[in-house]
């Protein structure tokens, strides 16, 4: 794959709302087939989507209290699981999903004074992390440069919504698969490490963790925030 | 399999079984594995089945299939002393944890050729040249458990004729004497 920062200065402007407006269909549809389970939100299994929260929260340090938002948290799979792996720590969990049907799921599970869900693309606070598992997955229709023009917008909100950093993962393109010989329009979305990783290092002035190594064909970043670029972030 | 799943259910079941555990997606159920400890003694199978999603496409079966597993328990095994869910549940962390781990291959075999579940490696997959270990369960066809259970229910009922013939025929043959008395 290019230089995602080269593809943006090529100047194609993609309808972000209508994207949005895509994806959201096409998770309500998912959860409205499966409910709400793995299936439900395109994992194949819970097995797979806790050790892809193992990954994303290797991000937090959870010796002491956080805020954490999770950006397309569908039904709230996160919130038992950060209760069952994390059980001493004090979490403010916010929630944020496009798919209304997928927050009506979550809100009937796990609301609480703690655990809170909102329906949008961005969160409407900064906390002191957010993680995103599987959001820049599935491209639902677009061409590649659309959506990864859809990603960066994606990963700037997580930034500017994050207080000290968040996490990210992808599904990776085997090294042979070269973004070039892909067709432009595909379902799931695969992407080499690196340009992204050079991406929040370029544009978001963050350091850049990389795990790849835990047995799925994926690949996770913890963006931490840089000590001068933390103050650039929203106000509380 | 047998009598307490559909046929069609076993060959679904068994396909995604082999898949998840075929070499292509081996390195995930090691990982899984390890950060999970899915297959130990603290977790059943229904329970680690269900958390790998490994459970029949039909709704309708899934219940049916958690029993099945369940009833494994009662099964024996090649290991004396361990009955068949624990072997299998033993077997596959065994083949997770190994130094160089093992895809798993499952099978069945005919249960009136040996009632135990059974663990072997060798090449159960003739185009791979991996490896396997096998697990082998014993099975009945559902035909034949059907017949048996509509036989055992026809003896069931002819039984239970016969032993309600033997009780309301002495009371009839009291009340003819009692009629006969009543006459005379």
């Amino acid at each position: 794959m290019d230089d995602v920062t080269s593809r943006r200065a090529e100047g194609e402007a993609p309808n972000l709302g209508r994207i949005c407006s895509d994806v959201d269909n096409y998770y309500t549809a998912r959860v409205a087939r499966h409910g709400a389970t793995p299936l439900g939100v395109d994992w194949t299994c819970q097995a797979t989507q806790a050790l892809r929260f193992v990954q994303l929260l290797k991000l937090c340090n959870f010796s002491e209290a956080l805020s954490l938002n999770d950006v397309g948290c569908g039904y709230g799979a996160l919130v038992p699981f950060l209760a069952a792996r994390h059980p001493g720590c004090d979490v403010d969990y916010l929630g944020i999903d496009l798919s209304r049907a997928m927050i009506g799921r979550a809100r009937r599970r796990f609301a609480g004074p703690r655990c809170r869900f909102a329906v949008g693309a961005k969160s409407p606070r900064v906390a002191d992390y957010s993680v995103a598992s599987g959001v820049m997955n599935v491209n639902v229709g677009y061409s590649r440069r659309a959506w990864e023009m859809f990603i960066e917008s994606m990963l700037r909100q997580m930034h500017e919504t994050s207080r000290r950093g968040f996490a990210v993962n992808f599904m990776v393109a085997s090294p042979e698969q070269g973004a070039d010989d892909e067709p432009d329009l595909m379902r799931l979305y695969k992407s080499m490490p690196e340009p992204w990783m050079r991406f929040c290092r370029a544009e978001l002035k963050c350091s850049v963790e990389l795990i790849s190594n835990y047995g799925m064909k994926e690949f996770t970043l913890l963006v931490r925030q840089d000590a001068g670029a933390a103050s650039n972030t929203l106000a509380h | 399999m047998g009598g307490l799943l559909l046929d069609n259910t076993t060959t679904d079941v068994l396909v995604r079984l082999n898949k998840r555990f075929s070499p292509d997606d081996l390195i995930e159920m090691v990982a899984l594995q390890k950060e999970f400890g899915i297959f130990s003694s603290a977790h059943s199978l229904r329970q680690s089945f269900a958390l790998l999603g490994i459970v029949p496409t039909d709704r309708a079966e899934r219940d049916r299939w958690y029993r099945y597993l369940d009833k494994l328990q009662a099964y024996r095994s090649d290991v004396s002393g361990c009955n068949g869910h624990d072997r299998i549940v033993r077997a596959l962390a065994s083949a997770l944890e190994a130094e160089q781990p093992m895809p798993v291959h499952f099978g069945v075999h005919r249960a009136s050729d040996d009632d135990r579940i059974t663990i072997t490696t060798g090449h159960p997959v003739i185009f791979s040249l991996a490896t396997y270990f096998t697990i082998s369960i014993p099975t009945t066809p559902s035909r034949v458990v059907r017949e048996q259970a509509a036989e055992a229910a026809r003896k069931r009922r002819a039984e239970r004729k016969m032993s309600h013939a033997a009780l309301v025929e002495p009371r009839q043959s009291e009340k003819r004497l009692q009629l006969e008395g009543a006459v005379l």
